[in-house]
């Protein structure tokens, strides 16, 4: 396909100057229409549940202690290696956490972590205003990352069922997580409530095969 | 003329020798930090010498000791204004070495999230392209559509703009009705947005003026200087992979490719004009035709087990110290190489994978149309004024995150 050219201007168009007298015209009109721009920090932008912000380890109502039970898998994925996690064998063989600290300065804001965590101990939250003069306050130890997520409930009025799209992925199948991560969730956010075209292109006909007629097979 | 060594440098000293200049790095017309050395004569460039590698990260090396799920997070980190676009073309090429299946919903996704970014990116060049010529007006409209696009990102992954959001074997998140019902008001808003961008610069005389004629490049030329993507397109050359090697659902999709003819500025920009239509009527097309079912294939690798596709593993095997043993088994994967080009909105983005059979990859080369096309430039900054070496560092379109990597 060739690109289409607009008319070459003809002499009264060039006297006048018709195109910028248009673009002025639009500009102008502009000038009446309501303005889009957000005033940030009176503003805030609409945050959306699973935005990758500030990290926080979520408090376990039973113990009042983080849900982490020490498996690493957050650690290994990680691809910056933020994450330091020190522990040492309990009495019945379960791992008990030294330490869990997050280099956040190192953070690439990936989710990997959150992703990978089968329990749903670390989260990120929808917090993103913590800059810091020093870097000893954004390197977020254990108490610090429960502490954020109770300011974090504490703020958006979120309570324990609160999920997200982390935890329990949008068109994810529910066979494929763990145990702990099939909780309740919007209808849209499961393969069957899920967005479809109107107009979708039938599949070439074949004989669907269901199970019970291979199971006869 | 005489001349004075020193440390084997000639220093010009005499009246009539060229006077030197180095534009950039700091320089705002020059997209980031991209350096020109400029030998000129007078106001005329004699010499064009593009210095590269301000913002290099090592990406090629660090991908070598990372998974190949970890490194979906590099490439989010190449040409940061189209990181979608980025994610589809690393993951269509893993996927071709891994022999990795992805479900058709996935596909119309990947698609979808493509050509968002490539209006995205399209609407940024327009912006900053006009601002270098001069056209203020445009960079702030362009940004008020931008927004939209970067904010249904934040909807769908969770960040405006290093996503990662596609995963080896399909996308992380489902798309939402109130993501696609945004998505259709812009779709429907988006043809008469265009027309007003039109309206300010399409047959402004300064902008004819500055941009007709400027920095042309013949066909036969714009193929020996590796140029791709809609740089190439202005010259008329039709050549785009989303139609000539399709990938994703590109070949279910109806569209055209734009092509120019004079290979001027002016051309590359009715043509990335043309390609803001054609993306639109592309999303058009996912939004109606979005099959149902899943958006992870089934034999999808894990994020964390670098496994054979299909392979269970049992849950202590992947923890610590035994991962990394797992990691370097090398008959994890089969070996050989690949290379797998996608079109991304600044032209032909090519991954080439050697893998030895382990969990990463033994060398991953990127081949960034950025690279080239400040390699180009070099020949087609020659003999030009300083005032339209700008204009043509704006239309090749190059971001030096992906340049230099």
């Amino acid at each position: 396909m060739k690109v289409q050219y607009k008319a070459k201007r003809n002499l009264l168009e060039t006297i006048l100057q018709v195109e910028i007298l248009q673009g002025l015209a639009l500009t102008l009109r502009k000038l009446f229409s309501r303005p889009i721009t957000r005033q940030y920090p009176d503003e805030k932008p609409p945050m959306y549940a699973g935005f990758r912000g500030q990290h926080a380890l979520v408090r376990d109502p039973v113990t009042n202690d983080s849900k982490c039970i020490g498996c690493m898998r957050c650690a290994t994925v990680c691809p910056s290696r933020c994450i330091h996690i020190k522990t040492h064998p309990g009495d019945s063989g379960q791992r008990l956490i030294d330490q869990y600290a997050i280099d956040v300065l190192r953070c690439v804001f990936c989710g990997y972590c959150v992703e990978v965590c089968p329990v749903g101990a670390i989260t990120m939250t929808e917090v993103f205003e913590y800059a810091s003069y020093d870097r000893e306050a954004i390197y977020f130890d254990q108490e610090i990352l429960l502490a954020n997520w109770d300011r974090f409930l504490e703020q958006t009025g979120y309570d324990d069922t609160y999920v997200n799209p982390f935890w329990r992925p949008r068109g994810g199948l529910e066979s494929r997580l763990p145990a702990a991560m099939r909780r309740d969730v919007p209808a849209d956010w499961t393969i069957e409530g899920q967005f479809v075209g109107t107009k979708i292109r039938q599949p070439p006909a074949c004989k669907l095969i269901t199970d019970t007629e291979a199971a006869h097979d | 003329m005489t001349k004075t060594t020193i440390l084997d440098v000639q220093v010009a000293d005499g009246a009539d020798d060229k006077y030197r200049l180095k534009m950039g790095p700091q320089h705002p017309a020059t997209h980031g930090v991209l350096r020109v050395d400029l030998e000129l004569d007078g106001e005329t460039i004699d010499k064009c010498d593009p210095q590269v590698g301000y913002l290099h990260r090592g990406f090629e090396k660090l991908a070598e000791h990372r998974t190949y799920a970890q490194n979906i997070v590099l490439t989010d980190r190449l040409d940061y204004i189209s990181a979608m676009a980025n994610n589809v073309g690393y993951c269509v090429a893993v996927e071709k070495l891994l022999a990795i299946e992805v479900p058709p919903r996935a596909q119309f996704i990947r698609v979808m999230v493509c050509e968002m970014a490539r209006i995205s990116s399209h609407l940024l060049w327009l912006a900053t392209h006009a601002l270098d010529i001069g056209a203020m007006t445009v960079f702030l409209y362009c940004f008020r559509e931008r927004e939209v696009l970067l904010e249904l990102f934040a909807e769908l992954c969770g960040s405006r703009l290093t996503n990662t959001y596609t995963r080896l074997g399909g996308v992380r998140q489902d798309v939402t009705h109130s993501i696609m019902l945004k998505l259709q008001r812009f779709v429907d808003e988006f043809p008469g947005h265009i027309a007003e961008y039109e309206t300010l610069i399409d047959t402004n005389r300064i902008w004819l003026k500055r941009t007709i004629g400027i920095g042309q490049i013949s066909a036969d030329k714009a193929v020996d200087l590796c140029l791709t993507g809609p740089s190439l397109r202005g010259s008329g050359v039709a050549y785009d992979i989303r139609q000539h090697i399709p990938y994703a659902a590109y070949n279910q999709m109806d569209f055209e490719v734009p092509v120019g003819e004079t290979g001027d500025t002016y051309a590359r920009y009715r043509c990335r004009m043309e390609e803001f239509r054609q993306s639109n009527t592309i999303l058009r097309q996912c939004i109606e035709r979005m099959p149902p079912g899943p958006i992870l294939g089934k034999d999808a690798p894990d994020l964390i087990m670098p496994a054979k596709p299909g392979r269970k593993l049992e849950f202590d095997a992947v923890a610590g110290n035994a991962l990394i043993k797992l990691i370097d088994n090398r008959d994890l994967y089969m070996a050989g190489d690949v290379y797998v080009a996608t079109e991304v909105p600044k032209g032909e983005l090519g991954f080439y994978f050697i893998s030895d059979g382990m969990g990463r990859p033994y060398r991953m080369h990127i081949r960034s149309p950025s690279f080239l096309h400040i390699g180009a430039l070099a020949t087609i900054g020659q003999g030009v004024m300083i005032a339209d070496l700008i204009a043509i560092i704006g239309t090749l379109d190059v971001v030096l995150g992906e340049c230099d990597r």
